[in-house]
């Protein structure tokens, strides 16, 4: 009865507020229900959340059905570089050898790296976390299931596009960061590809990102508070936010590289000012964090395995998400370690050099964490455990080797060689490929509701353990021999064929593990006994599944009060079972899920997820267009493209979210009732627009950031009398943009319909033209954005801004329908409120980039 | 609109309120530590690249860089005594703060961003070693 256990929900006028009791007293938790009652909630559900038939099976979009796909997608782009490494090594094998070109041998090694980071890591981290996260937070979905699919989507076309160009020998062939001038300069498409193919799935990554941290913050079953969420789901969250930071200045990076492949603006070429110094800036701000967003979702793995294995909590939780912020964050402090050989001032290498070296002391950290995990437990030596003791020991090794490579004078001698493919294959097999296997074999029971051979995971684990070392341990070796990465022949008698030999044939030992793997992943287990529901007697909730499977995610949302609840909660799966938590039932015939508080989880909102939609793919479909067609230098059809994924997405947000729902409140059983339509800060709409937005903002600010970089680096930037970008319509252009943000703020606070529709008009007209003055500033007094990288990049920041503005308008556009459709009301003005967000980050935008356009050039 | 009657299985004090600001309060010190990570790089680059015009001014560079990283360190250990009070929010001394209530969120809360703020100031520390060792751009 306290009142500071309720919380204002003020955001969004009249968000109606739960009623009822929370939480649950044990009385109302052991009330039973009745089995014709049970047995009738059952058939909703399951029909509710039934997957679709036939050729419809492809519109599913439940995070279990687009996780398995993504997964086994990935794990498919991985045998594909897998047997790229395989020919290179074959090369090789021996010196002088014509096994393979060297302009195949180019294109081999920059698909390798590409596909191993871009299609296979990266997203079997996003797959991963679609399939199991939901399940560890026993929710029915994640929040926004319809994005997943279309991440998934994006991902499938774009990863075939630039998978598929090694067919055709137009890959791109200038290694994996894509160093201007020489990627610049590159004849062919192979730079287009990698660009454009991997921008797209760049987008689909931070839409996984959106979707996981919400998916943490709002999506916990009621009670699990902050402090005892599982240790997976804080490292998903602290992912999901170095992927905000992390991929957008690539993005930032892929735009402006683009635009010189393009249209010749020329931010990389020296001649005119530019510097391809910029573009390995801005690789490796995502490069390097982007190496932690791989191994730490990884090692969240070992973080579950562990305890299991140990048969006891883990030992310091704390400590282990000290761990994963603390690593989250230095991890942004590395970058230059990977141009260490570029000539910057000692003391700007020391910084890195330093920082590179504290990052051990919060990953060290959770590896002890585990270490002390496994002496105090009693420890059962099970298959999962085993991958992961395997990948603590690799990644042991590449730490260690991670530690000399850090120092810069070290970096000098061995910068290029083969130390270092030696030092990124242990810390890359260690960090991420062992712990991901220990967790296929682990969460097998849970996906599938079979087992994988315990005799062939063992196999598999030797064959791949020992043909690692034997392939990766040797390159040490060679590297400090002095043989450089990258080159596709050595002539004999300097001593590297004996060593390159040994790594060929155990990179084919590695190969043996990993498809004895692969065929336990896929072979028929049809008469195997299905397995115990909770093989390992872990005790987090992705174990109270139904075997056999059930489509609903969960039969009923646990009330959970421990961290791990199957061990500390006696009666949870039995009540779970019989239906006796929240929402067991789907009496509406609609998918929902609960919505609760960020930090104590406290039921707020059931919310509605979005079903099976074609609509996806078209959506997927028509990006790729306007991402891969422009690629071959063809941009009408790619803008048609744009604009109908444009609309497909208006067609699926238009007719599946925020629908005004029959009734303010939903009974959710155990005498709560709670809202189902909510708008503003508390609804999970608003959290995606506020994540997505910020991870703009970092790639806007990367923009800023070549401003200032190009000053730095460039004495005469701006030229001397290059004309300046004009003052009075660029500062029009910032009051009438600015005055389309009040209007549009004006109406979210009014309660007529009438003049929110007009004055939602006036805000379009407003942003229009304010979008016109900033081009005209910069167009009348004559930039020439091919001249020179000061009016390129004064350029770019416009273009990204009048960008910005026409999705600003549509969504203004969107609203205006929305009121004029009664789609939205006074009370119902979701829409709104993330409209209303997405122009208080475009406005600031906009007074950051008139100030670097019109201003700066001036004062500097 | 009726009134939810929020039973608490506990007896909830008014600093043990849902704490949403707190979650992002466990990341003000590493935030500090990039703040500061990231001005002593700019003002080196500067030093040493743009105005190295008549020899970079060394001496104001390592003035500047110490200075920052003083009240770097400052508010990071201010930072980490609240959270060490925070952590030690009870008369039951230090212990594990894996309970369901608000009391051991609060605790985790504090404890995670103590840890955070050792880090941080190690950090800081590792960050300034070159200044204080190199003493030039070379």
């Amino acid at each position: 009865m306290t009142s500071d256990a309720t919380h204002p929900s003020r955001a969004g006028r009249g968000n109606p507020e739960p009623i009822g009791t929370f939480p649950p007293t044990e009385e109302m938790l052991s009330e039973p229900v009745p089995e014709e009652l049970a047995r009738a909630q059952e058939e909703r559900l399951r029909k509710t959340w039934e997957t679709p038939k036939g050729w419809r099976y492809w519109t599913a979009v439940n995070n279990s059905e687009v996780g398995v796909w993504y997964s086994l997608t990935a794990f498919g782009f991985m045998l594909l570089a897998g047997v790229l490494a395989l020919l290179m090594r074959v090369q090789l094998a021996v010196p002088d050898n014509d096994f393979l070109s060297a302009e195949t041998f180019n294109q081999f090694f920059t698909m390798h790296g590409s596909a191993m980071m871009f299609l296979f890591a990266v997203p079997m981290f996003e797959a991963v976390a679609i399939l199991i996260l939901p399940a560890f937070l026993a929710a029915r979905d994640m929040p926004f299931p319809r994005l997943s699919a279309f991440g998934f989507w994006c991902f499938v076309i774009g990863g075939v596009f630039v998978m598929g160009s090694v067919l055709f020998g137009v890959a791109p062939n200038s290694g994996w960061f894509m160093y201007p001038p020489l990627a610049t300069k590159a004849e062919g498409l192979g730079s287009d590809i990698w660009l454009l193919g991997l921008s797209f799935i760049e987008v689909a990554s931070i839409a996984a990102a959106v979707e996981l941290i919400v998916g943490v913050l709002k999506c916990r079953p009621p009670g699990m508070r902050i402090n005892v969420m599982p240790l997976y789901a804080w490292y998903v969250l602290v992912v999901g936010g170095m992927i905000l930071f992390a991929f957008p200045p690539l993005i930032a990076g892929d735009f402006l590289f683009e635009m010189e492949r393009s249209f010749d603006w020329p931010f990389f070429d020296p001649e005119r000012g530019g510097d391809p110094m910029l573009w390995q800036h801005l690789f490796w701000i995502f490069g390097h964090p982007e190496v932690y967003i791989i191994f730490l979702p990884s090692i969240a793995i070992a973080a579950m395995i562990v305890p299991t294995a140990a048969r006891r909590p883990m030992v310091g939780y704390s400590w282990i998400v000290l761990s994963a912020v603390g690593t989250g964050f230095l991890s942004f402090g590395l970058w230059v370690h990977h141009m260490f050989t570029t000539g910057l001032p000692n003391i700007s290498l020391g910084f890195f050099s330093a920082a590179s070296e504290a990052v051990v002391i919060p990953t060290g950290i959770q590896i002890f964490a585990f270490v002390a995990t496994l002496m105090v437990g009693r420890v059962r030596m099970s298959l999962p455990m085993l991958w992961i003791a395997g990948a603590l020991a690799i990644f042991t090794a590449g730490g260690l080797t991670g530690i000399m490579v850090a120092i810069a004078p070290f970096d000098w001698q061995v910068h290029d060689t083969y130390f270092i493919v030696a030092h990124l294959h242990y810390t890359l097999f260690g960090g991420m490929v062992f712990p991901v296997m220990a967790g296929v074999y682990y969460f097998y029971p849970f996906i599938r509701k079979q087992t994988m051979s315990e005799r062939l995971g063992r196999w598999s684990f030797w064959l791949t353990f020992v043909g690692f070392n034997v392939t990766f341990l040797p390159m040490h070796l060679t590297g400090l021999k002095g043989m450089p990465r990258r080159v596709f022949t050595y002539p004999g008698d300097i001593g590297w064929d004996w060593l390159n030999m040994i790594s060929t044939i155990g990179s084919f030992i590695v190969a043996a593990g990993i498809l004895v793997f692969a065929w336990d992943l896929i072979r028929p287990k049809g008469h195997q006994p299905t397995p115990p529901r909770n093989p390992w007697d872990a005790g987090t909730l992705e174990w109270t599944h139904d075997v056999p499977a059930e489509n609903w995610g969960t039969r009923s949302i646990p009330y959970v009060t421990s961290r791990y609840p199957l061990w500390d909660q006696p009666k949870l799966q039995e009540r779970l079972d019989a239906g006796r938590y929240y929402l067991p039932d789907a009496a509406e015939g609609l998918r929902e899920t609960m919505i609760t508080s960020v930090i104590d989880a406290r039921p707020l909102q059931v919310l509605r997820v979005t079903g099976p939609s074609w609509i996806t793919l078209w959506a997927a479909a028509f990006t790729g267009g306007a991402f891969i067609v422009p690629t071959f230098h063809i941009y009408w059809p790619a803008i048609l493209s744009a604009i109908l994924a444009v609309a497909c997405i208006i067609w699926w947000l238009w007719t599946s979210t925020a629908q005004i729902p029959e009734a303010e409140h939903k009974d959710v059983g155990l005498g709560l009732k709670l809202p189902i339509y909510v708008s503003g800060p508390e609804a999970p709409g608003w959290w995606g627009v506020w994540i997505t937005m910020l991870g703009d903002s970092t790639a806007f600010a990367s923009l800023v950031f070549g401003v200032f970089f190009y000053w730095t680096a460039d004495r005469s930037f701006p030229p001397e009398g290059y004309p300046f970008v004009d003052m009075g319509l660029a500062l029009g252009g910032a009051v009438l943009l600015s005055a389309s943000w009040a209007v549009n703020l004006w109406v979210r606070g009014t309660a007529r319909r009438q003049s929110a529709m007009q004055a939602l008009a006036l805000a379009m007209l407003l942003a229009i033209g304010g979008a016109a003055a900033l081009i005209a500033s910069a167009a009348l007094p004559g930039l020439d954005p091919t001249a020179h990288v000061y009016p390129a990049i004064m350029w770019a920041l416009i273009v990204w801004i009048v960008a910005h503005v026409s999705l600003g308008v549509i969504m203004q556009g969107y609203c205006l329908a929305g009121f004029a459709f009664g789609r939205i009301t006074a009370r119902y003005d979701a829409p709104l409120w993330n409209t209303c967000l997405y122009w208080h980050f475009l406005a600031l935008q906009v007074l950051v980039a008139v100030a670097m356009t019109a201003l700066l050039p001036r004062v500097l | 609109m009726a009134r939810r009657q929020w039973t608490s299985g506990e007896a909830d004090r008014a600093e043990f309120r849902e704490e949403r600001r707190s979650l992002f309060r466990i990341t003000v010190a590493p935030t500090i530590w990039a703040l500061h990570f990231a001005a002593s790089y700019a003002v080196a680059g500067l030093t040493c690249a743009r105005l190295a015009d008549d020899g970079p001014d060394v001496v104001l560079m390592r003035l500047v860089i110490g200075a920052g990283t003083l009240v770097a360190l400052g508010l990071i250990v201010w930072l980490g005594w609240r959270s060490w009070q925070q952590w030690d929010a009870s008369d039951e001394g230090r212990r594990l703060d894996d309970q369901p209530t608000s009391r051991d969120r609060h605790r985790f809360l504090g404890h995670a961003a103590f840890l955070l703020s050792i880090v941080s100031f190690i950090g800081v520390i590792y960050t300034v070693l070159p200044v204080l060792l190199i003493g030039s751009c070379l």
